[in-house]
């Protein structure tokens, strides 16, 4: 079959040095679904931009219908056909569906530009009946859920007339139960002709859903493969260059003295409704508690309870036998490390520097950072902190200097976690400590976690992956509507019963 | 009753620039600039319109004038805070700033004089009289006999709630200000909203500028606009840019800018009098700050 675009020896270099796509040569045909798969900074997405017009490349060709192309800028790409679907969305939340779809291409209607609204409105629903979108054109987008608002991106483009989607991690944002909606949607638009192509590094998503997959690492194409003949092994191991092991590495480990302690905590909302409802449970040292549970039901608010940011309305938390509710949240770090699920805004600082962001809190527990009577911070020591941090949790940094932002996703974690780590803490506190990193990456924090329970530190894992919980949790509790329903042993559970307790809740008699 | 039409008639000449210099940092607010030059803009159109009147004795040039002075200080506006990119706030004080100054060395320099500057060829903006309506007890004397650029505000606030509600422009107007990414990416420039955006802003605020030097006084004197430029973006603020809320809140502060001049004749002194919009300011922030963190309280 004809290749309808063809990129050929692509390069894009970011200065100095760093080789975003190194020669990439790979085609795309028309009415297929494409799957792009690499790990964080292979340079899928920095190559998807490239086609789009969005970043300039250094050499090679675009190629569409067999014809030399180059888009300088979104809008060239668009007016050929090609629109893309970022990460981030970026909708107007104070606007409608309508309002969103529309601008920048709106009808009008008489002098001055008025605009015509109900024309637009009923574009917009033919639009959304034409690919089933299940969409109200006059809702407000604030008022809808995430996996509506990519939508609504979706059809914009759509709107505009493209016949080839590129859509970067469109599942990082969804829930577990919108990624089938999203990908029967997708695949209704192939068959009424759109290329789509799909950029993940969740494999499973990625073999279900394409009809071929092109690997790429470290900027480099590894290999084009139709998703029928390969599977999710061989895909890990292109995309790591080594092989990866999808099964347990638990060891055994003996189980010590009780470290956490949540008795009968309590948190209620003004309104007398309970996002906490008697929830007790321990942690003992050595050992990895996992809490399973659709987002939404109360993990949060626990999470906000432990570390201080939200007082319960009763009950008490108990670290090493000391009661921590109403301590301060300095003080609560002498005993908790915590790596929060908002890596951007609550575990770092994105515009401070890595050596910064790496001696955080350190910086206030340990009088060794202090010169001066605690009045200066010894920089000296903090440099070779940072250092030691940034070698032993192997983060890839340019310079201590350089900024945190600057980190890929999995650097970033890397950095968060082993600067919790390095706290002498009995406890350990982790939030979907692996959400939005790739293959190699969440192993890495999975091999992380579990030496800290070799060090018999207790650990508290907040998941809503529940093969990370199967592979490395000890016990998993599951939460619903602000309970504990379920206590079990990993291996004496199926994930099945875990699902089956985090969408029902207690078994009803 | 010749109290309570003055106090009416009063408050309307008191809301006529604030209402317009509001309006046009009304499209710069919805177009996401935090744009504070409107004092300034106001001040240099002031100036410029008595300059072009007594030039040329006509008062239309002195309106064109003093959208042209406003325009010079939007083109300023434009080229560091959207073209360079400066900091927006840094920017407005500047230009204030500048106004104040240069209006009061041009003031020197071309008039020779010092403090206030008028005269006899000044020509003036006429006063409009409606035929029938004027007949009308209580009401004629209000609706009628005000001056032109009252009307064309009254025109103006609706102009604008239209613009920035109905038509496409306004709809790429607030989206500059909502989310200039999803602008960008929908193929239309922000940068290019926000200079349309200063320019109508100039317009708005030359009529601001030429009513207070050729219609409610005729003369200027150095910073004759005495603040008025912050009680619109004060306005702007506390309605969240919303055209008719302006008027609204813009008739409230000519009211209490009416009742400063109307106390005055009973003996309070001009110093204290000429508080008191400012009171009503912090007294109408204190309001809104209540009644926003009650609306939170009650979301959660």
């Amino acid at each position: 079959m004809e290749d309808f675009i063809s990129l050929e020896h692509i390069v894009k270099v970011y200065p100095p040095s760093l080789l975003a796509v190194d020669n990439v040569s790979v085609g795309f045909r028309k009415g297929e679904i494409h799957s792009i798969v690499g790990e964080n900074g292979a340079g899928k997405s920095t190559l998807m931009k490239l086609l789009y017009g969005l970043i300039p490349f250094d050499s090679g060709t675009v190629k569409m219908n067999g014809a030399p192309v180059r888009f300088h800028k979104p809008g060239d790409a668009i007016a050929m056909g090609i629109g893309m679907v970022h990460q981030e969305i970026e909708l107007i939340p104070q606007y409608t569906v309508w309002e969103n779809v529309v601008l920048g291409a709106e009808p009008v209607r008489g002098l001055g530009g008025t605009l015509d609204t109900t024309g637009a409105i009923e574009l917009v629903r033919r639009k959304i009946d034409e690919f089933q979108f299940n969409l109200d054109p006059s809702a407000q987008v604030e008022r809808i859920s995430v996996a509506a608002r990519q939508k609504v991106e979706i059809l914009k483009l759509l709107y505009r007339n493209v016949s080839v989607l590129i859509l970067d991690e469109p599942t990082a944002v969804l829930t577990p139960q919108e990624i089938p909606q999203l990908f029967a949607e997708l695949k209704r638009l192939r068959e009424a002709g759109t290329t789509i192509l799909f950029i993940s590094h969740r494999l499973d998503e990625v073999l279900e859903l394409s009809d071929r997959i092109t690997v790429m690492r470290k900027g480099k194409k590894i290999a084009t493969v139709a998703a029928s003949d390969t599977d999710k092994g061989a895909l890990a191991q292109m995309m790591v260059g080594r092989q990866v092991i999808f099964t347990s590495k638990r060891t055994p480990h003996r189980r010590g003295d009780c470290v956490f302690e949540a008795k009968g905590l309590c948190v209620a909302r003004r309104d007398g409704l309970k996002l906490l409802d008697d929830v007790s449970f321990s942690v003992h040292a050595g050992e990895i508690v996992g809490i399973a549970g659709v987002e939404g039901n109360g993990q949060f608010e626990l999470v906000n309870s432990i570390m201080g940011l939200r007082t319960p309305s009763s009950g008490s938390i108990k670290v090493n036998g000391r009661e921590i509710c109403g301590l301060p949240i300095l003080e609560r770090r002498r005993l908790i490390s915590f790596v929060p699920q908002d890596r951007a805004r609550m575990g770092a600082s994105l515009a401070a520097s890595i050596l910064d962001n790496a001696i955080m809190t350190h910086h206030r527990l340990e009088p060794s950072f202090s010169a001066w009577r605690g009045l200066v911070l010894d920089y000296r020591h903090a440099r070779a902190f940072t250092d030691e941090l940034v070698r032993r949790f192997s983060v890839q940094a340019s310079s201590r200097q350089s900024l945190f932002r600057s980190l890929s996703g999995g650097n970033q974690q890397k950095l968060i976690l082993g600067r919790e780590f390095l706290l002498s803490t009995p406890f350990f506190l982790m939030d979907q400590p692996t959400r939005g990193l790739d293959v190699g990456s969440s192993e890495y924090v999975h091999g992380e976690i579990l030496s800290m329970r070799e060090a018999d530190r207790a650990v508290l894992l907040i998941s809503a992956d529940l093969e990370e919980l199967f592979l490395i949790a000890d016990r998993i509790l599951v939460m619903h509507r602000g309970q504990i329903v379920a206590d079990l042993t990993t291996e004496r559970t199926t994930i099945q019963e875990v699902g089956r307790y985090m969408l029902e809740g207690k078994r009803t008699a | 009753m010749n109290i309570v039409i003055g106090l009416i008639t009063g408050m309307i000449a008191g809301a006529t620039p604030i209402l317009l210099a509001a309006l046009g940092g009304t499209l710069t607010f919805y177009a996401g600039i935090f744009n504070i030059a409107m004092e300034g803009m106001m001040l240099m159109a002031a100036f410029a319109a008595v300059l072009g009147s007594f030039l040329f004795h006509s008062w239309v040039v002195g309106v064109l004038f003093a959208i042209a002075g406003a325009m010079i200080l939007a083109l300023i506006f434009i080229f560091f805070s959207v073209t360079l990119d400066t900091d927006e706030f840094v920017t407005g004080i500047a230009l204030n700033l500048f106004a104040v100054g240069s209006t009061t060395y041009l003031l020197r320099q071309i008039f020779k004089v010092k403090g206030v500057f008028t005269s006899k060829l000044i020509d003036s903006i006429p006063n409009i009289h409606i035929p029938l309506i004027e007949e009308i007890p209580l009401l004629g004397p209000v609706v009628s006999g005000r001056n032109l650029i009252v009307y064309l505000a009254v025109i103006a606030t609706i102009f604008c709630y239209y613009l920035v509600f109905k038509t496409r422009f306004g709809l790429r107007l607030r989206a500059a200000g909502y989310n200039p990414n999803s602008l960008d990416s929908s193929g239309v420039r922000t940068s290019q909203m926000r200079i349309y955006s200063l320019l109508l802003c100039a317009v708005f605020c030359g009529l601001a500028g030429a009513f207070l030097s050729l219609g409610y006084v005729t003369l200027f004197a150095e910073n004759m606009t005495a603040g008025r430029g912050w009680i619109s973006l004060a306005a702007i603020i506390l309605v969240d840019g919303h055209p008719y809320g302006i008027a609204l809140i813009s008739l409230l502060f000519g009211f209490f800018d009416g009742l400063g001049l109307f106390l005055q004749n009973y003996g309070v002194s001009s110093q204290f009098t000429s508080m008191v919009p400012y009171i009503a300011t912090l007294v109408a922030l204190y309001v809104y700050a209540r009644r926003n963190r009650e609306r939170e309280r009650s979301t959660l």
